[in-house]
């Protein structure tokens, strides 16, 4: 059986040459790329690229990952850089786990509520469109099945986690993962603009883009890149609170959409491939969720001093330090993401696979801003 | 014209059949021998690298399953080709591992390639989208004499 990581500590040396270019590219971009950008003058005007372009570190960092592969590489990474681009998705994940010191008990109850409330409904709206639009252009149950799980809730990892579940082809897989990154990469880079343009708040955004963007990777990158600022009350902090609510319910999707798939094959096909709710959840919860929780733990326990929510006392040194930590971590893995953005695989993207998440995509992504504008009254910041 | 040795793309479906038993009737005229491959696309890994947040298990459980189809069709390649070449004495098979359009792009610059023959649409029934520019791929840069099917 080929494995695909080898621990982190053995992988390590071999990340070094990768891990450098990502950490000088962000460097770079922060130390001088930014500060250049807010002083600018271009054609007359202040600051344009900061002002009407909105770019941050963040977006320039995803730019520079993918001017690497599509552009400088000539569309494949080296070898030499592959293990330490590899490691962005770990530092992603320890990002993440850091997030957990912007909330409390009450403020992850507060906000959850809310992230259920609209995750909920979409995700069985965006479902039952699936279903009914598989149906009709014809398409394949197990294409269908794999669609219907991964518009409706993270993207590719909803992709990776149902496909074995119902027998999915490997072209069907293929061409559902890049129909998805193709949308996700491009609600990313409109959505800050979209946001800043309509004056949306912070939670407003988050609640939207949280709900509205098709892959967690561009949901997490299309936050930080409205508000790259990392602290309660802030786009990120919103969206991913949405973000968690959607992984948590992948183990449960799978089995429902397995369920589904399932009920229209004669019972012998079904024998043995069939796997209960309680293996899934072992299988496919991310672990970096329940590290998440103990963080959250420890900060409504004080453990890292106040944190800074607004009207409160100020947030403590360590809470500042591990945000500034967090703020790179996430610039480091975001070059990195951009790095296996592959655009020769977007571009032979197509067919029905194309149309029908480009129908739910939009229909979920301008449906969600319209929700939540509906409902901004009954949004309640942390 | 005639070949020493003659390569074919084989993927056990019904698009790599007329690029086959073409290949076949060349070896034949020609009395060259027939290599037919297949190809294990290892890109997957690289393809769903943007995704950080699946579970370690639901990652390797999907990778393991992709690798297990494209075995299963490694088989049915096989088989094909087999079946193909009933009688023929200077025949084989063999199974690489790699980016489909790297290995095949080496097969059609090899030396010891007389001609490559391919569908345009092999490897594409458990590939990657990028794998539908292939044949382009192959027509820009192999130096090997080259024959592709619709």
């Amino acid at each position: 059986m080929h494995k695909e990581s080898h621990g982190f500590f053995r992988q390590l040396p071999s990340a070094l040459p990768g891990l450098a270019l990502i950490i000088i590219t962000m460097v770079v971009i922060r130390l001088w790329v930014e500060p250049w950008m807010a002083h600018t003058k271009i054609l007359g005007m202040e600051k344009p690229l900061t002002d009407a372009f909105h770019l941050n570190y963040i977006l320039l960092g995803i730019l520079c990952g993918l001017l690497y592969r599509n552009v400088i590489f000539g569309g494949k990474m080296p070898e030499i850089f592959v293990d330490g681009f590899k490691l962005s998705r770990l530092m992603i994940k320890t990002g993440i786990i850091m997030l957990g010191s912007l909330y409390t008990f009450s403020a992850i109850v507060q906000l959850g509520s809310m992230a259920i409330f609209l995750i909920g409904g979409f995700v069985i709206m965006t479902i039952i469109m699936v279903l009914w639009l598989g149906k009709m252009f014809g398409l394949d149950r197990s294409m269908t099945a794999v669609l219907a799980n991964a518009l409706s809730i993270c993207g590719v990892s909803a992709a990776v986690a149902t496909s074995p579940a119902v027998e999915a082809k490997a072209s069907h897989v293929a061409y559902a993962i890049a129909t998805i990154l193709g949308f996700g990469i491009l609600t990313m880079f409109i959505s800050p603009f979209i946001g800043h343009e309509l004056g949306l708040t912070d939670l407003q955004y988050g609640a939207w883009i949280g709900t509205g963007i098709l892959n967690s990777g561009q949901v997490l990158a299309a936050a930080l890149a409205f508000n790259p600022n990392v602290a309660p009350g802030t786009a990120v902090s919103i969206a991913e609170i949405w973000n968690i609510m959607r992984v948590i319910s992948i183990p449960f999707a799978v089995f429902a959409v397995t369920i589904w798939y399932w009920a229209g094959k004669e019972e012998s096909d079904s024998s043995g491939k069939k796997k209960s709710l309680g293996t899934l959840l072992v299988e496919k919860f991310p672990v970096f969720v329940i590290g998440f929780m103990v963080m959250v733990f420890f900060t409504s326990m004080g453990a890292f001093g106040d944190v800074g929510i607004k009207g409160g006392p100020p947030a403590s040194e360590t809470i500042k330090t591990l945000r500034l930590v967090m703020q790179w971590i996430f610039g480091f893995g975001l070059v990195g993401l951009g790095g296996f953005i592959d655009f020769k695989e977007l571009r032979q993207a197509g067919g029905t696979p194309l149309k029908l998440g480009l129908i739910v995509g939009t229909t979920k992504y301008v449906l969600a801003l319209a929700v939540v504008y509906l409902i901004k009254d009954y949004l309640v910041s942390i | 014209m005639s070949y020493n040795n003659i390569v074919v793309a084989v993927d056990g479906s019904d698009a790599s059949q007329e690029a086959l038993d073409h290949a076949v009737d060349l070896a034949r005229q020609s009395n060259a021998s027939l290599t037919g491959i297949f190809i294990i696309d290892t890109q997957w890994a690289d393809f769903i690298g943007n995704d950080w947040q699946s579970a370690k298990g639901a990652r390797q459980g999907f990778l393991d399953y992709i690798r297990k189809e494209q075995e299963e069709q490694a088989e049915a390649a096989h088989a094909q080709f087999e079946q193909a070449t009933q009688g023929m004495e200077q025949s084989c098979f063999s199974v690489h591992a790699g980016d489909p359009t790297e290995v095949l792009l080496a097969q059609a610059s090899s030396d010891n390639t007389g001609i490559l023959v391919a569908g345009r649409r092999v490897f594409q029934v458990s590939g990657r989208p990028s794998l539908k520019s292939l044949a382009a791929t192959l027509e820009k840069k192999a130096s090997r004499p080259l024959i592709l099917f619709p």
